[in-house]
């Protein structure tokens, strides 16, 4: 009996040694190097990295590498969680607006120009598009190489068009207005209930695809000294306007809780005409759905401006840099650097396969690159755009333009109402800092 | 000897009426669930809605009996995760299961039969626990899971689930209505208390132990917030992780979602109808034993 | 001599009964009561996600989240939504499910009883996940709860912005609710009728008692711990409920109607790093069941029925 009792114990006390055991095995033997890699899905992209990690390791056999991968939505929070309780992966990537606060925070490691293949700062600086990595430059030392650009521009089905006796080609919009009024005709309804949508906006992306319609009428997230958020009354009420006469409360042309427009779009199932989405879209389109992908019943336009803007401007550009751990072991970080500078060397490679634009100049003044369709649609939004804001608190300013946004479409607020709610809670983080 | 018939009552009929009102309530989304597994995007949001899938989507080329079933199995890649997520789930819920009821009725015991003082002062703090909602220990537990080095493994899933306040409260409940002459009787026959807990206390609880196991499994198949948290190689995803996953990813596909919610059910519609004594059972065997 | 013998005795029984409970002390103390504390105090300080040092603000975070707005999403405005989804939820809960148990038990046959309690159960058996999911296509504008709505009030195409409207939108979270766990508390309440003694009935009808008489003045008040019981679970499992509203607002919905208090901790902890603010949104919510848990057990009064 009290045999039995103590032998309970005793496996009960053997448990923790068993749980540190297996920690144990975790730690690092000396030579051998392991990088955790946590990147976003994309079914192209994990291919073509998988056969990277493979190709590594055969030549550099103390280096493992296992790569994580995540909705992209949930990596967000994933990665905060982890590096919150010290456990960040070796490397990843996230969009900068999201991977800004690390770098502000001291969590990223400085990019090892040597592991990466560069000589310098200087010489990695040269080989990017000017500009391009302006938001990873912090004290003159670089702290992450881009995976990708993205910029969004107009993608329009021609046979819904053609079905409501429009011609693509030429009666694409050019306005906002525009694209209200060829909605109008494009939208098919059941009651209240859409069934088929002209355009749709890319929600929750608002910083990226919305804050440049703002800008468009002449307003400002920030004030250029930094100390004013939400600039720009009557821009901003004019907007959250708009977006409340296109909601279920106004022409009832689409709306955040319908499934997202680029989703459909591959599909050609006669559910949706416009969606805004970026080069990358090609190749799904090409593997969803390779009948549409090769007939010509799609095309990319510039981003609409409004009738009466001031300021012309196109979708927000975005990056994916890939980052690395601050605490990670040295051997690790430069294991991560070289991984890092051989996966960017294909840059090539990543554009046809995935459509993912890696801002060299070598790459961007290509033929691969010029091959694409459409992608002097996209190189001129390009230059129409600027970079997404990035800062300490960009994912906050994100939640509050997608409330104001939501409360205008969906609970049918007074668009001046949500503007000083917006305007009160974002000055309300801007002073914090 | 036959019974006496009663004639159907107004009463009665309203009865029927409620609660088969109820019933399709309750009934009408599973089957929703049933009949969307095997049907594409389009007809699920047909309107009207029809409820037997037209044959014709059968005989398209790209679609068979079990497309959707397939996607769901497959996602986007050539191995059947979903399976090993099942594998997943199914280990550490048994295991959670098995050591929330030995480890429950273990205090449970030392509640119910042993005075001592401070004995209502811990059964009530261990009630307390019940209201701390789980979002509010989640990062602190995260930290401890990740200084004992448990994450991403089975231990790490499993040992915060290890027992529960529930079941201490389920397991002191039931055994303060156990007779105490029983243990009495064997003490006086010179048996140990750990031996007459194992022999005695243990084989006469196995209502409450099998209905206690079945909920506690039942939790931790459901458990999408602390997997989501801690388990980030894709070995060591639970099925609720995989729903959650598979519908951002598949998005429009709700065919392919619905079956993939079905065959996440089937394990546990499997359960409920092999035991659904004990699923029933629920919390009433915690009432007291009187008369 | 005998005093000896108790004494010892009393002993014996304080070492078992320690060591019986200590594996779930130590489970629950490593568990439970370290990560509370620690969110207590962690709650105390502005920590940070990403940041790796912190300090000591005393109250601040509490001042913050009673005055100002949390980046849109404000204390005040989850302790609205987590009530409202209680108390709208819980109560018709109760209320509907003793109709239920009532109902069930006046059936003749055990084995019609039998399957409608199986049928009631049934969505609690599945994952919320699942539970979500499928509800995610019903409230959806085509889907089935628009088109039954429409045949129902004889209305055609009529949106009924399930998820769109911010009160339909808690309704809807409401019903999703209502639905899982419906079948579970009418177990219970069907389990507390079936443990009244039948003699208690006999004994009334023989005494002229009608049925409605019975019921408001028998089974009732033998029924209140059930109630007490069935009401207090249901009212903690409420407050407590997070993936209906989560996966609700991954779908599109809009947040700020069902900012329910545990999914507010959930974005301000994970998704804004603001951990310390987190926290002492967490200790509040604490602090909040525990007063309503303690209320109600003082609303119906905690005396022991005698039969």
């Amino acid at each position: 009996m009290k045999k039995m009792f103590l032998l309970s114990m005793a496996t009960l006390a053997l448990i923790p040694t068993f749980l540190f055991a297996q920690g144990g095995a975790e730690t690092k033997k000396d030579d051998k190097v392991v990088i955790e890699y946590w990147t976003h899905e994309d079914a192209n992209r994990q291919s073509l990295e998988d056969r990277y990690v493979t190709e590594f390791e055969a030549t550099h056999p103390h280096v493992t590498i296992h790569i994580t991968r995540q909705s992209s939505t949930k990596m967000i929070e994933l990665v905060q969680t982890a590096f919150a309780a010290g456990e960040g992966p070796t490397m990843f990537n996230l969009s900068i607006n999201d991977e800004y606060p690390y770098m502000a925070a001291g969590r990223i490691a400085p990019v090892d120009y040597e592991a990466a293949g560069y000589m310098d700062a200087d010489e990695l600086e040269k080989t990017y598009l000017k500009g391009m990595l302006d938001p990873v430059k912090m004290d003159g030392d670089f702290y992450g190489l881009p995976l990708e650009l993205t910029n969004w521009s107009l993608y329009i089905n021609k046979k819904v068009f053609k079905s409501a006796g429009l011609d693509a080609e030429k009666a694409y919009p050019r306005t906002w207005e525009d694209v209200v009024s060829i909605s109008k005709k494009l939208v098919m309804r059941d009651g209240d209930i859409i069934t088929r949508r002209g355009f749709d906006f890319r929600y929750p992306y608002y910083l990226e695809s919305m804050v440049p319609m703002v800008e468009q009428l002449g307003g400002q997230l920030f004030s250029a000294d930094g100390k004013e958020a939400i600039v720009g009354e009557d821009a901003w009420v004019t907007w959250l306007t708009f977006m409340q006469d296109f909601g279920p409360n106004g022409e009832n042309l689409g709306s955040p809780t319908y499934k997202n427009a680029r989703s459909l779009f591959n599909q050609d199932n006669n559910d949706v005409a416009m969606c805004m989405t970026g080069l990358y879209q090609e190749a799904r389109i090409k593997n969803d759905n390779p009948t549409f992908f090769n007939s010509n019943d799609w095309m990319v336009v510039p981003f609409p401006v409004f009738k009466n803007a001031v300021k012309d401007e196109a979708a927000c550009y975005y990056g994916h840099y890939l980052m690395v751990n601050a605490d990670a072991s040295d051997a690790e970080k430069s294991a991560a650097w070289e991984f890092i500078g051989y996966m960017l060397s294909h840059g090539e490679e990543y554009l046809n396969t995935v459509n993912i634009i890696q801002p060299t100049k070598e790459l961007m003044t290509g033929e691969d690159y010029h091959s694409k369709p459409f992608s002097d649609v996209f190189a001129g939004d390009f230059e129409r755009g600027h970079v997404v804001y990035y800062g300490a608190n960009s994912r906050e300013i994100q939640s509050l333009l997608r409330t104001a946004v939501e409360s205008v479409m969906l609970q049918n607020t007074d668009p001046y109402q949500a503007y000083l709610q917006l305007k009160s809670s974002a000055q309300e983080l801007l002073d914090e800092e | 000897m036959k019974r006496y018939q009663k004639k159907l009552t107004v009463v009665e009929v309203l009865i029927w009426a409620f609660l088969l009102m109820v019933l399709v309530f309750t009934i009408i989304p599973i089957i929703f669930m049933l009949n969307a597994a095997f049907m594409d995007s389009k007809q699920i949001l047909a309107m009207p809605f029809h409820w037997i899938p037209s044959s014709s989507y059968f005989t398209t080329e790209s679609r068979t009996f079990f497309t959707n079933f397939h996607k769901a199995i497959y996602g986007n890649n050539e191995n059947p995760v979903f399976l090993r997520d099942v594998a997943n789930s199914l280990i550490v819920a048994i295991t959670c299961a098995l050591s929330t009821v030995y480890l429950s009725a273990l205090c449970g015991f030392g509640l119910a039969k042993y005075k001592f003082r401070g004995r209502n002062f811990l059964f009530m703090s261990i009630m307390a626990t019940m209201m701390i909602p789980f979002e509010a220990i989640m990062i602190p537990l995260y930290m401890v899971t990740s200084t004992l080095n448990m994450m991403d493994s089975y231990q790490g899933l499993i040992v915060p689930f290890l027992t529960s306040a529930f079941g201490v409260f389920q397991m002191r409940q039931y055994l303060s209505t156990f007779p105490g002459e029983y243990l009495d009787a064997a003490r006086v026959d010179g048996m140990g208390e750990f031996s007459m807990f194992s022999h005695i206390v243990l084989p006469n609880c196995k209502p409450v132990m099998a209905t206690l196991g079945i909920l506690s499994f039942r939790a931790q198949w459901d458990n999408l917030l602390w997997p989501l948290l801690i388990s980030q190689k894709e070995s060591m995803k639970t099925i609720p992780l995989y729903i959650t996953k598979f519908s951002e990813e598949k998005q429009t596909d709700q065919g392919a979602m619905m079956a993939c919610a079905l065959l996440a059910s089937i394990p546990m519609f499997f359960l409920f109808s092999m035991l659904s004594k004990y699923f029933l059972g629920g919390a009433a065997v915690y009432e007291s034993r009187k008369g | 001599m005998s005093h000896k013998k108790v004494y010892s005795m009393e002993k014996k029984q304080a070492k078992w009964g320690l060591i019986f409970t200590l594996p779930c002390l130590i489970f629950f103390a490593l568990f439970s009561f370290y990560p509370i504390i620690n969110a207590f105090i962690t709650s105390l300080t502005n920590k940070k996600a990403l940041v790796r040092t912190s300090q000591f603000v005393g109250f601040d975070n509490y001042t913050y989240l009673f005055t100002k707005s949390n980046g849109g999403f404000s204390l005040s405005n989850s302790l609205r939504a987590t009530l409202t989804f209680t108390i709208g939820t819980f109560i018709p809960m109760v209320i509907v499910s003793l109709i239920i148990a009532v109902f069930l038990m006046q059936l003749r046959g055990k084995s019609s009883r039998g399957f409608f309690e199986i049928a009631y159960y049934l969505p609690a058996v599945l994952s919320s996940v699942v539970a979500a999911a499928i509800w995610m296509i019903l409230f959806d504008p085509p889907g089935l709860i628009n088109q039954a709505s429409n045949f129902i009030l004889r209305t055609t195409g009529k949106d009924f912005h399930w998820l769109v409207n911010p009160q339909m939108l808690q309704a809807s979270t409401m019903i999703v609710y209502f639905w899982k766990y419906i079948g579970y508390f009418v177990i219970l309440f069907i389990t507390g009728l079936a443990s009244i003694p039948p003699m208690l009935y006999e004994a009334a009808t023989v005494d002229g008692s009608s049925k409605w008489h019975t019921f408001w003045r028998i089974t009732l008040p033998l029924l209140k711990p059930t109630v007490l019981l069935v009401s207090v679970m249901a009212m903690l499992q409420c407050l407590k409920t997070f993936s209906t509203q989560y996966m609700f607002h991954q779908g599109g919905a809009a947040r700020q109607p069902i900012d329910v208090i545990t999914m507010n901790i959930y974005f301000t902890g994970i998704r804004n790093g603001r951990l310390a603010r987190a926290s002492a949104m967490s200790i509040i919510l604490f602090f909040v069941m525990l007063f309503l848990t303690l209320a109600q057990f003082k609303v119906s009064g905690s005396d022991e029925t005698e039969y």
